[in-house]
């Protein structure tokens, strides 16, 4: 059964997030799921950027002002 | 998975200063609008700390904070946003199709402002840089992190050295590496003079990034001199590459005209080659990609918007009308000849009132309903028949022909 695990990522400014997910995704299956949560800016154009270029399906959610939850569908 | 469909009079397609003013005005015109964005709304002007040349803003302002503004107010007027990329478009005919990974938006309208992205030097070792391991694109991002480090800037226009000044905020060392000879820079005087006396610069004269080297991060950039071909390595925390920008267009290939460097053509009026599709910002061929030029396109193109939609609803329910047959008279107010024949055409309506639907088409207020029966020439009439065009009437337009057009 594919698995759904929240990364946590509040108050951490770039580069941490982007870190933080490369190494949960690793240690993901395929079709699991990852939501990466983000408050700073920086992290919105790096995560899901990233994400896509290497092939995972992306979505993300407004959740409040300034801050977001980046859903991340392993894909490989 | 199937994917579900949803409706809206109009789909935007990208967050930036442009998409965002489109969405207020089409918000405020009451059109049903969705604005869908793939990374951060607010686009490349939150990728600056400073905008000290929109109006508005005596004092500059962050393109953060601006952006934010602009967000807000695009949801006030009753935008809907989605974050997520939009993977393709089926733009033929009245209803539009935005494909993302879940969904399938149909719209009457769409308008693209899917603006620039940055482009990369193509030097050898990049791909394994980029993102978090040491070239960057965003100053703002990535300055606090590169604190009283060594960064190597690469590009000369008003970005590189106007980003370059803000990283020395943060970092030891900004250096710099010019294509042109010594003292020659693509950005403004002011910008040039200040970096010129800036302590924290320097600059590398007539060099192009020659390759990328590193392990798991970014260590050294080594450069190469265009004039004699030496290669100069240069060890650094990160590397920031402001070489210009290149259009967001691959989707719309073989769809929607453009120049040779991917940029979309429009008129004055945003619309591309393809009816009911409009365009603006920076993904546009025009002369200066700035905000202030972003926002006087989104509200142009949220105008356009509004005006084809009203024409569209003018088109299918009144004049392609299957209920009883109807004539067009398309003149143009300001031609003695067309105003002649306007009684000519009151009286008929009259006569016929309840029988044959009479509409009267002024181009010389937009040309938009001419152009999608086809014709370019006026005095006209054009009478419909079962919801189609059955006849055109150029020459000799009389009472006789009228009549006789009933049939
Ligand atoms: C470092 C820097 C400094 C600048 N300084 C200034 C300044 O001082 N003053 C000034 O006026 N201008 C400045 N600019 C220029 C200004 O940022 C741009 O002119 C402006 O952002 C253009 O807005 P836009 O809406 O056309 O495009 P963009 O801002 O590029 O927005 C386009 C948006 O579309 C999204 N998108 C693209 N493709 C898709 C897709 N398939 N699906 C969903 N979304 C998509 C992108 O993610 C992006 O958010 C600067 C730019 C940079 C990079």
């Amino acid at each position: 059964m594919a698995k759904e695990v929240i990364l946590d990522c509040m108050g951490e400014a770039c580069p941490v997030p982007l870190i933080k997910t490369e190494n949960a995704l690793k240690k993901l299956e395929i079709g699991d799921v990852l939501v990466v949560q983000i408050d700073h800016s920086c992290a919105m154009k790096n995560v899901p950027e990233w994400a896509r270029k290497e092939g995972h399906n992306v979505e993300i959610e407004e959740v409040d002002d300034g801050e977001w939850e980046v859903i991340i569908e392993k894909t490989k | 998975m199937e994917k579900k469909i949803e409706k809206y009079d109009v789909v935007i397609i990208g967050g930036g200063a442009a998409g965002l003013t489109a969405g207020i005005y089409c918000g405020r015109a009451r059109l049903k609008t969705l604005l869908i964005e793939k990374s951060l709304v607010g686009g490349l002007a939150t990728y600056t700390n400073e905008i000290e040349n929109y109006p508005g803003f005596p004092e500059g302002t962050t393109g953060l904070g601006l952006m934010d503004l602009f967000h807000k107010q695009a949801k006030k007027f009753g935008v809907d946003f989605k974050l997520t990329d939009v993977k393709s478009v089926n733009l033929d005919g009245e209803i539009k199709q935005v494909e993302t990974f879940r969904a399938i938006y149909e719209a009457k309208a769409v308008i693209v402002a899917s603006g620039g992205k940055p482009r990369l030097t193509g030097a050898k070792g990049e791909d394994g840089f980029l993102y978090d391991k040491g070239i960057s694109f965003c100053a703002t991002c990535d300055a606090a992190a590169n604190t009283g480090k060594t960064v190597l800037v690469v590009g000369s226009g008003d970005a590189a050295i106007e980003e370059g000044m803000f990283l020395t905020k943060f970092a030891d060392k900004v250096i710099v590496s010019v294509l042109h000879d010594e003292g020659k820079m693509d950005c403004n005087e002011i910008a040039k003079a200040q970096a010129l006396s800036n302590p924290k610069m320097e600059f590398v004269w007539n060099t192009v990034v020659d390759e990328f080297v590193g392990e798991e991060r970014l260590q050294t950039v080594v450069l190469k001199n265009i004039k004699n071909n030496s290669l100069i390595p240069i060890n650094v925390d990160s590397c920031f590459l402001f070489i210009g920008y290149l259009p967001n267009t691959e989707i719309f290939k073989g769809m929607l005209e453009m120049n040779r460097g991917g940029y979309l053509i429009t008129n004055e009026k945003m619309e591309t080659n393809v009816d009911g599709v409009f365009a603006v910002g920076d993904v546009r061929d025009k002369f200066l990609k700035q905000v202030a030029t972003a926002v006087g396109d989104g509200a142009i193109a949220g105008y356009s918007v509004e005006k084809y939609l009203a024409e569209s609803e003018i088109f299918q329910h009144q004049i392609m009308q299957s209920e009883m047959p109807g004539i067009v008279y398309l003149w143009n107010a300001v031609d003695p000849k067309c105003r002649e024949l306007l009684p000519l055409i009151e009286k008929y309506e009259n006569d016929y009132q309840g029988k044959i639907k009479v509409t009267k088409v002024d181009i010389y207020k937009s040309a938009g309903l001419a152009n999608r029966l086809g014709i370019n020439q006026v005095p006209c009439i054009v009478t419909i028949k079962d919801g189609k065009v059955d006849r055109v009437i150029i020459e000799n337009i009389c009472e006789e022909e009228l009549a006789a057009s009933i049939g």
